[in-house]
């Protein structure tokens, strides 16, 4: 392999009156990170084992809730595995309105991811304006069906929500006005010396090194790595529409805030496409509620990475086996392999960079020198980081006003 | 209620401090949360701020089907705040376990574990449904402050 | 086509027989491979085919045995190398050294299912809090939570 130092440290069972397992454990040296043991399991559900105790509906919205950003994406994969596994095709129209309502999510993904970065720098300015142009999409999904998150747009054999002519022309507004405050975004992070000197050479990880840790999405794309499910191995209406795969070059957090800020730009392409041509049709094909005997991969790019569904079905009502594998979980070896050697200031947004689909701002992270040890929370971590680099001349005050002078005129 | 309470109360309805903490959820809630401290709802202008450590809120906005790993830790979070303190359990999860009840390493509700104030049930809770299911608490606190007050002039 | 390739690849070199190999639709292939062949498989399919991307790793039980299959990717196609295991004490070898990714999924697969995996480095179990009883998977088809216990509705 290769001849970097392993680090591991082994944690033992701990009794729970004495302290809660820290989400990550740092070994020091100074303000330098030697290596990190990150430890996932917070908001383990259970959720493959419920949905083997319930009809391929009911586990439909279950895996839905797997993740309250991307669980369009999660219905989605699971219906489409379920689909292939009862050779059901589902028609044209449901294609499509899988892919505009997946491009929508990964635009109010993408620019709550920017607001989240901007938020562990010390940039509010962006968590405020982002967060605001972000509405507009919640806007639409609601209307489309009827809910901010958990649109319930799936069933199997194909979907069960319209989009009207009327409802058409808003969305494209809304493409309009996002597309346009995007822009903003892609100047500042182009411009602003500031956001580079924050976000540029940290959390790097080489193109090659991307490619044998197995990472996927937005972080393995701004290692140059042409990654992309959407093309590479197309599902619903994706092999039909043009569109094209953001890389980048940097390797690091910089590359990947462009890449999500250049997906957001792409997205509002894909959308206004994918309405230009939405073909006629039904909504949706009958699918047996009994599944025949058979098994199937589906896999899903999204807003986060690669998603991948392994479904078994024994010709009952009820799935044998449903395995999720979340793109977050692809990318924790190369979160490692990015946080050592580095400041421990830079570990606040180094973690975030993944985008990662579990609730960071509680995790506690341990930090030990020596023999010293010492737990902070999260929120310690981000401000002592904010601290770290304003001393070193990294302010964001002049972004902001900037910014905001350019936003709002 | 003596007048040390009732100016207490008082600074509490105007500006409670809120604290947040997920229990084990998908996150929808809690971005909804964040959500309304965003320009659009803008949870601050009833000046209701986002406070990091528990000693100093009156009011624990709790999300999540409570997950064996945080349950200890959702208990301890509760008795270091202060009373009188306030839990109001944003989301179905929260509420009753919503869709993950019956599924293993999940205790389900957040009463299950700990008191709770208001329910604000939604999947997720939108920005609208949790303000008003905060102001509904302060308002109840504020009809039983008045029931105090008028208590004790009798 | 690398479908075919991977065929012929498991036919011809590893003696596995046709039958077991299916070509379910472009872009994805199941294949049953025994024990003692699957690291040849894998590091075949990953230094010869290209196949470096291991995208996941499923356990499971299958009632008369257990099961882990090993999904590796490259450029949208799935070859998806089934393993049948014992009944009583499944074990595989990690293969962490040719996958660095493979870490977690076994872990994974340890905890949830039951499926021991040897040559795991000393760190912390996943997803399993620390306090859950190790001989408890709940992935096994004979495991239900207990009742009367935190997890009883």
């Amino acid at each position: 392999m290769n001849d970097e130092r392993e680090f591991r440290i082994p944690v033992g069972p701990q009794h729970p009156a004495l302290k809660e397992p820290a989400g990550f454990s740092l070994a020091l040296k100074g303000e330098k990170i030697l290596g990190a043991e990150i430890r996932l399991g917070y908001n383990h559900r259970g959720i493959e084992k419920g949905c083997e105790g319930r009809s391929y509906i009911q586990a439909l919205y279950l895996v839905e809730r797997i993740c309250g950003i991307c669980s369009h994406s999660h219905a989605t994969v699971f219906a489409q595995t379920v689909e292939e596994i009862a050779g059901v095709e589902v028609p044209a129209r449901a294609k499509y309105l899988r892919v505009i309502v997946g491009e929508l999510e990964r635009i109010h993904s993408h620019l709550l991811w920017l607001g989240v970065a901007g938020h562990e720098i010390g940039f509010d300015t962006l968590l405020m304006y982002t967060w605001r142009d972000r509405e507009v999409v919640m806007d639409l999904l609601a209307e489309i069906s009827g809910n901010r998150v958990n649109y319930g747009m799936n069933t199997i054999g194909g979907v069960r929500r319209d989009i009207s002519p009327e409802l058409a022309a808003k969305i494209l507004s809304g493409m309009d006005v996002i597309e346009e405050r995007t822009k903003y975004y892609l100047e500042v992070a182009a411009e602003e010396e500031t956001l580079k000197d924050r976000l540029a050479g940290v959390g790097v990880v080489p193109r090659d090194v991307a490619e044998e840790l197995g990472a996927v999405g937005p972080t393995a794309r701004a290692s140059g790595v042409a990654r992309d499910i959407r093309k590479d191995d197309p599902y619903a209406a994706y092999g039909d529409l043009s569109f094209e795969v953001v890389t980048d070059d940097h390797c690091d957090v910089y590359g990947r805030t462009v890449v999500r800020i250049k997906e957001v730009l792409e997205a509002c392409r894909i959308i206004r496409r994918a309405l230009k041509e939405l073909p006629d049709g039904p909504l949706a094909v009958r699918a047996p509620r009994k599944i025949p005997a058979g098994e199937a991969v589906g896999r899903y790019e999204a807003p986060r990475g690669e998603l991948l569904h392994y479904i078994r079905a024994d010709g009952t009502e009820k799935p044998d086996r449903v395995k999720v594998r979340t793109p977050t979980l692809a990318n924790i070896q190369s979160v490692k392999y990015m946080l050592r050697d580095r400041f421990l200031a830079d570990m606040p947004i180094v973690v975030a960079a993944i985008d990662p689909c579990f609730s960071c701002t509680d995790r506690t992270v341990e930090l030990r020198e020596g023999r010293h040890t010492r737990v902070q929370t999260w929120e310690e971590m981000r401000l002592a980081g904010i601290e770290w680099y304003r001393r070193l001349g990294v302010d964001f005050e002049p972004a902001s006003r900037k910014l905001a002078r350019r936003i709002d005129g | 209620m003596g007048i040390g309470r009732r100016i207490m109360t008082w600074a509490r309805l105007k500006s409670p401090w809120v604290i947040h903490f997920n229990t084990g959820a998908c996150n929808a809630c809690d971005i909804e949360i964040v959500a309304s401290l965003t320009p659009r709802y803008d949870l601050e202008r009833f000046g209701i701020l986002l406070k990091g450590t528990p000693r100093h809120a009156d009011i624990l906005l709790c999300s999540g089907p409570v997950s064996r790993q945080v349950e200890d830790r959702l208990v301890r979070i509760y008795e270091q705040m202060t009373a009188p303190k306030f839990v109001v359990a944003v989301g179905t999860c929260a509420c009753s376990g919503g869709v993950f009840a019956g599924c293993y390493n999940i205790k389900g509700g957040i009463d299950r574990v700990i008191p709770v104030n208001a329910y604000v049930p939604g999947c997720p809770a939108s920005p609208k449904a949790i303000m008003d299911g905060v102001v509904k608490l302060l308002l109840s606190l504020e009809a039983a402050e008045s029931a105090c007050a008028g208590k004790e002039r009798v | 086509m690398p479908e075919e390739k991977v065929r012929a690849l498991l036919v011809s070199r590893l003696g596995v027989p046709p039958d077991a190999v299916r070509i379910a639709r472009p872009r994805r292939v199941f294949a049953e491979v025994p024990q003692e062949r699957l690291r040849k498989a894998l590091e075949m399919l990953k230094n010869e085919e290209g196949f470096t991307h291991l995208v996941a790793i499923t356990g499971l039980d299958e009632r008369e045995r257990f099961a882990a299959i090993y999904h590796l990717g490259k450029e949208g196609v799935v070859v998806s190398i089934r393993v049948p295991l014992a009944r009583e004490n499944p074990s595989v070898a990690s293969v962490m050294d040719l996958f660095p990714s493979a870490e977690l999924y076994e872990r994974e697969m340890k905890d949830l299912v039951g499926i021991d995996v040897s040559g795991l480095p000393p760190g912390n179990r996943y997803p399993l809090p620390d306090d859950w009883p190790a001989e408890d998977h709940p992935l096994r088809k004979d495991w239900k939570p207990e009742k009367g216990g935190v997890d009883e509705r």
